[in-house]
């Protein structure tokens, strides 16, 4: 079943478009990672799904129904919705009387609400800060209380807005655990925004991108600005940060000079180590490497840095090490652009 | 010198014996300051409120104007009073003039300004995730403007401990309108200037000493709540 359903979602601000979404759905009971670059439009997006801000134009569906973004019929969605800020405040009050708040507003009697919260503040592991004035919590504490004070009115959908990105690795861990745990046991859809691609990769099930507002089906990584030069009726040159350059065939779609954007595939680059003998190379660093299921994640620094998925064998072949110069090959099959 | 120590000594017997002239004109002063306090507030909470959080054509405008009006003479809001309220003023037949409604009258638009413009200062200090957080827990409109209120509640307080301070300490307005009549009009202030024209200080000094301790109060109050606010 969906939780939600956009058709021709769009939110101008100044006549500027920030979110332009043709069509998304996401089903009930998973966990969305929505992954994209600051700017992106994914806070926005995460704000209208909320009910918190009004489409310019477009139809959203929340649960099978059209949403009317009248003030009057968005308040009872807000009760089965709740967005946890990027960075969560707690009204100055003590923990207990935060998470009391939204349970009140729902009319539920004290005896049960005293319940709820023991439950989730035990489920958050702040139990013992339960009568302890909001203000005297550190960043963790409070993004652990504010995930309670949601958790404790058993939304349908929570989501989050870069989760862990105010918090310590420890208090990260734990937020992620109790993102995956209540997903399991509640069965609370979850979509949270990041542009962490790691974060996205271990907790959701499902991963969006969003790029100047609208949904792409290229990677996040290896996406960057660029200027396209015409050499030939069969060669354009591509340059990044104005001094790593490259030519690839012209029979790339999208193939105007000017301004454009590329996205690199990360697994149809090539990788050598060391010098390279084959033409039309870039040289740079490898600066990071990774295991990522069956394949090995290289960054490589060749004047910004770019993304490899190497093979597990074709890593071992090579054995790339960090600092280790290596070549990299851009070859045209692995290069998108569009229009910037 | 003799006559200042002269006049503080007798001042420091009549605050200490409890003078009933003197706890007349403190009472006096009190009910005044608090009605046109607590009026004031009702109408300068609602009013800045409205223009921190509500956008409309002019707003600046107006914010200027309040912040303008925090510097009107006392003397020329007694005198814009006295043209309405006098025999000829289009109130007259309400005879205001010379009672203590009148000086509270005056005293409202004084202080109204200043709790307009503190409030409008303390909300938009709140942080705009405040009313995010408070709707998305599932606060309607009301529900969502109290925990602003209360969120923004040491500044208010602020505001409130500000203009008592403002009206129990001005004079102009007091003297214009209530015209000093004693036991019924004559305030802290008015009966210092009438003792000082008297040449009699020690009551004028006795209700020194108490206004600067109520202002001295009010003070540390205001900077309480300040501080509060801010941390």
């Amino acid at each position: 079943m969906n939780v939600y359903q956009i058709h021709n979602l769009k939110k101008s601000y100044n006549g500027r478009a920030i979110l332009d979404i043709e069509y998304l759905e996401l089903n009930a009971g998973r966990i969305y990672g929505l992954l994209g670059p600051n700017g992106a439009g994914k806070t926005t997006l995460l704000n209208i799904l909320g009910f918190l801000d009004k489409p310019t134009t477009g139809t959203l569906d929340f649960l099978g129904k059209a949403v009317s973004f009248k003030e009057h019929d968005l308040q009872p969605l807000r009760k089965e919705v709740v967005v946890l800020d990027q960075y969560p405040v707690l009204f100055t009050t003590s923990v207990y009387k935060n998470l009391e708040f939204g349970l009140k507003l729902r009319k539920i009697d004290k005896t049960k609400r005293e319940a709820v919260i023991d439950e989730v503040l035990d489920l958050v592991d702040m139990t013992l800060f339960k009568h302890a004035p909001a203000y005297t919590l550190s960043g963790g504490e409070t993004q652990r209380v504010a995930l309670a004070r949601a958790l404790a009115l058993s939304p349908k959908v929570f989501l989050c807005d870069e989760p862990t990105a105010s918090v310590d690795v420890e208090n990260q861990a734990a937020i992620i655990a109790l993102l995956k745990q209540i997903n399991d046991t509640k069965k609370i859809s979850i979509v949270f925004t990041t542009h962490d691609r790691l974060l996205a990769a271990g907790l959701a099930q499902h991963t969006l991108v969003l790029n100047e507002g609208r949904l792409v089906t290229t990677g996040y990584e290896n996406t960057f600005p660029c200027r396209i030069e015409k050499i030939s009726d069969n060669q354009i040159r591509c340059c990044l940060n104005g001094n790593t350059c490259w030519l690839l065939s012209s029979d790339i779609p999208q193939t105007n000079a000017g301004k454009a954007r590329i996205f690199i595939d990360p697994e149809k680059i090539r990788l050598f180590v060391g010098r390279s003998e084959v033409s039309n190379c870039i040289e740079g660093k490898v600066v990071q490497l990774m295991e990522e299921s069956d394949r090995v994640r290289a960054v490589v620094n060749i004047g910004f840095l770019l993304t490899v998925l190497l093979k597990r064998e074709n890593y071992n072949f090579l054995r790339p090490g960090i600092g280790d110069t290596v070549a990299v090959s851009i070859e045209s099959e692995a290069v998108t652009l569009s229009s910037d | 010198m003799d006559i200042l120590i002269d006049s503080l000594f007798s001042a420091l017997l009549l605050v200490v014996s409890l003078d009933r002239e003197m706890l007349a004109i403190i009472m006096v002063s009190l009910q005044v300051s608090c009605a046109s306090t607590v009026l004031a507030s009702l109408v300068g909470i609602p009013t800045g409120f409205f223009i921190a959080l509500r956008q409309f054509p002019g707003k600046r405008m107006v914010i200027t104007v309040l912040n303008t009006l925090l510097a009107l003479p006392t003397v020329v809001i007694g005198l814009f009073v006295y043209a309405f309220v006098s025999r000829r003023g289009i109130f007259g037949p309400l005879d205001l003039l010379y009672t203590q409604k009148a000086i509270i009258i005056g005293q409202i638009i004084l202080i109204i300004p200043l709790v307009s413009a503190l409030t409008i200062a303390a909300i938009s200090r709140i942080d705009d995730r405040y009313r995010r957080t408070a709707m998305t827990l599932g606060a309607n409109r009301i529900q969502t403007a109290q925990v602003i209120l209360f969120e923004a509640r040491f500044g208010i307080t602020a505001a409130i401990v500000a203009a008592f301070g403002r009206v129990i300490s001005e004079v102009g307005i007091s003297m214009m309108l209530g015209g000093n009549i004693k036991g019924f009009t004559r305030t802290m202030t008015t009966a210092m200037a009438l003792e000082y024209d008297k040449g009699a200080f020690s009551l004028a000094v006795a209700l020194g000493i108490v206004l600067m301790t109520l202002s001295f109060g009010m003070n540390i109050l205001f900077h309480f709540f300040q501080g509060k606010y801010r941390a």
